[in-house]
């Protein structure tokens, strides 16, 4: 038999198309699929047994408590703690991936003076002639920890200590003004409220504890047509918390006091507010053009308000007459308005206010990082992340998140005082020192964190008052010894006062206020965050969808 | 009994906090995005949406609306064109499973799902150094070049079925397992629950007048409910999208 050409073709034509219907090529495609798709350079998780941990989050001033799964010694997962009081078991998104953010490229790791690489013992030795030139300044962004009582001693002999509050707090400032009690005594009582005016606060997006308003809202208001909780946002642009509100009313930019002064005009002119409450100097067509709505739109505002009481109105920021309104409305000292929680807590200097000659000011981890003091002085700030426009001579790198012992105060804004205790879930590492560690280098008679935090439990156990949350709750009363309360605090229960009393706060109010406070701006979710940087996986929600723009602040 | 998985997502209770986005990422260690990932090639197996009535100015209403596997129960279309058998619906617990190892990329399923719930790793898993140390023990991490989606969190059945059977019993606590993103929701929005059992709270709540599956037309029997008392929202499911000739013969 002769081979030919045209034999050799289909021979080899026919081999390879029988070769296709064999496994073999597949075959031969999966597994160079699988070998050039497992490169040793992916990582694999390590494996180790799963346990699970109760800590409290300290990135910003809420607290929130959360269950940490561990693995091999590291945090490997976050959810919320169901039995917390504020939170509910609800975290903000960037809580969820807070236990990457230790490794974020833009970790501070070593001393840094003026940019260059500095050391401890440097920065040391310049705080300390600091110190012995003049008084220092402390700026403190969590008061009422056990490190916040720590730098108020030192300030006793040193210097100032100035606090940086957040926006909730903030907006409580003129009911401290008109009625001396401190800010960081008063709450909203939410969850005895039956309407919520909101002058442009992101009540659903990242207002105090996430968990708080939103759980509250979810079984009470959301998708009814005439829910039980009414919520009004009252902003320009139709935010998230507008987008999920009962009600949104559109004004322009900037005349939120504008309109809480019309509605308090409103108010009084219909005869649904007592007679010896201020009225504002503006008439409502001019609060109306002001506001660019029409005088029966404020009126019916004003009246729908009412309907479903009590009443509470919320700012974003320090407004005096939105506080005002909640004068006129009867909130101020009431149930379902602004609450003073039993135990009055210590009023403190703005930051911003402090005034004198200073040869350096201090500024601990928890200050926002767009800080910036108005004081002429080498500034030694600390921070767990570089970034960030804050001004800093000396950039001392501090414990991140889960790497330091830390006691959780009352929450900002809430209606109950609480305590707590969150441990150190991962080891820092060695170059890390927190502000209080510094401080106790410099007077080393200083007591430590720790021995604070021990006796603050000896107080609450000998005050008898109060009771521990966890699954179930527990008097104060039943437990035998502070050790006992300490370890109960330490493994994730919350100390929880009785609630306040109505009336622990008054406000009277001869004329309406001029108009006071920060110019009014739109609120974003993370005012509160601390770091200048988020969670590598909140890249899912600014760079891989389109839900929500980036912080103008932040670092992904 | 088989169980068949299933989800009632109220869309009125939904914020679009994005909280279920981040914590199904951190559960199935999905890597951060790689510097040019965008909404349409990075990996987001919980995806959420932000939709409007249309309308403009103060009568405008939106509401957000998380999309995922829609685990359909018939006809499963990545299922069905997968050449590489990397897809099946699992009949005990119908959850519509992807396995890497055996994915050839071509990405027919993501061509093939009606709902855009599948992404494919276009780029190499990678993390900040240091950051593999929390990754998620019972999760693998994904190769570059396979297509990946929501599984339910499986590796959290896995775990309750361990517990279970260390306990003895056949069947697992139902309390024991639930995905990352029916934990991590703040508003409750979303419950997850067993459709095959007519007494559970996710069944009954599937079967009420108010619930609505997306592109329910299509006949893919979706294991994925939304809830709304909008009938704007409800009326998103089946847009008024051209129809192919079959569709309009046949319905």
């Amino acid at each position: 038999m002769k081979l030919t050409r045209r034999d050799l073709f289909t021979w080899g034509g026919g081999a390879a198309a029988g070769l296709l219907l064999t496994p073999v090529p597949w075959k031969l495609l999966d597994d160079t699929s699988i070998w050039t798709q497992n490169w040793p350079w992916i990582p694999q998780p390590a494996h180790g047994p799963v346990e699970v941990k109760n800590s409290f989050c300290s990135l910003c001033p809420n607290g929130c408590g959360m269950r940490v799964r561990m693995a091999v010694g590291w945090p490997v997962g976050i959810s919320g703690m169901p039995h917390h009081p504020v939170n509910q078991g609800a975290l903000c998104p960037l809580g969820f991936g807070a236990h990457q953010l230790n490794w974020h490229p833009r970790r501070l790791r070593q001393v840094r003076y003026h940019g260059r690489a500095s050391s401890w013992t440097e920065a040391l030795v310049a705080f300390q002639k600091a110190c012995a030139a003049g008084s220092v300044a402390i700026i403190d962004g969590y008061p009422g920890r056990a490190a916040s009582s720590l730098f108020q001693s030192f300030c006793k002999q040193h210097g100032s200590y100035g606090v940086v509050l957040c926006t909730e707090e903030r907006a409580l400032g003129p009911y401290e003004t008109w009625s001396g009690v401190p800010v960081t005594t008063l709450g909203y009582d939410l969850e005895n409220t039956g309407t919520i005016v909101s002058f442009g606060a992101p009540l659903l997006d990242g207002w105090s504890a996430p968990g708080r308003f939103t759980r509250l809202w979810s079984e009470r208001a959301a998708g009814m047509a005439d829910p039980q909780l009414r919520l009004i946002q009252v902003e320009p642009a139709q935010s998230r918390t507008a987008a999920c509100a009962w009600r949104w009313v559109r004004i322009a930019p900037g005349s939120e006091a504008a309109l809480a002064a019309a509605l308090a005009r409103a108010l009084r002119e219909e005869h649904l507010a007592p007679e010896d409450t201020p009225m504002p100097p503006a008439t409502l067509a001019e609060s109306a053009a002001r506001c660019c709505i029409s005088i029966e739109a404020i009126r019916e505002l004003a009246r729908t308000m009412v309907a479903r009481g009590p009443v509470l109105a919320i700012s974003a920021e320090s407004n005096s007459a939105v506080a005002a309104l909640n004068v006129v409305l009867g909130a101020v000292g009431a149930r379902g308005g602004i609450v003073c929680r039993r135990k009055r807590a210590e009023s403190y200097a703005a930051a911003d206010s402090l005034t004198g000659s200073f040869s350096a000011v201090l500024i601990d981890s928890s200050v926002p990082a767009d800080f910036n003091p108005n004081i002429d002085a080498e500034v030694f700030r600390f921070a767990g992340w570089e970034g960030g426009p804050g001004r800093a001579d000396w950039l001392l790198p501090a414990p991140g998140f889960l790497e330091e012992l830390t006691d959780i105060p009352t929450a900002p804004a809430s209606s109950i005082e609480t305590y707590t205790i969150a441990v150190a879930l991962a080891p820092p590492p060695p170059e890390m020192r927190s502000a209080a560690q510094f401080l106790a280098q410099v007077d080393p008679s200083a007591p430590l964190v720790e021995q604070v935090i021990h006796a603050r439990c000896g107080q609450l156990f000998h005050a008898r008052t109060g009771r521990l949350k966890r699954e179930q709750s527990t008097a104060v009363s039943a437990l035998d010894s502070p050790e006992m309360l300490k370890k109960e605090l330490c493994h994730g229960a919350v100390w929880v006062d009785d609630p306040p009393r109505a009336g622990g706060i008054r406000c009277r109010l001869r004329e309406w206020p001029q108009p006071s406070g920060a110019a009014p701006c739109a609120a974003t979710w993370t005012t509160a965050w601390v770091p200048p940087v988020l969670p590598p996986l909140a890249t899912k929600l600014y760079q891989e969808s389109v839900l929500r723009e980036t912080p103008p602040r932040s670092a992904i | 009994m088989k169980a068949r998985y299933g989800m009632v997502i109220d869309v009125d209770r939904c914020t679009g906090c994005g909280a279920c986005m981040v914590a199904c990422a951190a559960e199935n260690n999905v890597p951060p995005a790689a510097q040019r990932a965008t909404a349409r090639t990075g990996i987001t197996p919980m995806l959420v949406h932000k939709v409007s009535d249309g309308a403009e100015g103060e009568d405008r209403r939106e509401a957000f609306l998380p999309v995922t596997c829609m685990q359909c129960e018939h006809e499963t279309p990545c299922v069905t064109v997968c050449p590489q058998q990397a897809v099946q619906l699992d009949p005990a617990t119908g959850i519509v499973m992807q396995m890497p190892q055996r994915c050839l990329g071509c990405r027919y399923c993501m061509t093939a799902c009606p709902y855009h719930a599948r992404y494919f790793n276009w780029w190499d898993p990678v993390w900040p150094q240091g950051m593999e140390k929390s990754l998620n023990p019972g999760v693998a991490v994904r190769m570059r070049g396979v297509v990946e989606k929501c599984n339910l969190c499986h590796a959290r059945l896995h775990a309750a079925q361990e517990k279970a059977a260390a306990a003895g019993k056949r069947t697992i606590d139902q309390h024991d397992y639930a995905p990352a993103c029916v934990e991590a929701c703040p508003t409750g929005a979303i419950t997850f629950g067993n459709l095959a059992d007519e007494n559970d709270s996710v069944s009954r709540a599937a079967r009420s007048p108010e619930a609505f599956r997306l592109l329910a037309r299509l006949g893919t029997e979706p294991k994925i409910y939304y809830k709304s008392k909008r009938p704007w929202v409800r009326a998103l499911a089946e847009p008024h999208t051209a129809q192919s000739r079959k569709e309009v013969q046949h319905g």
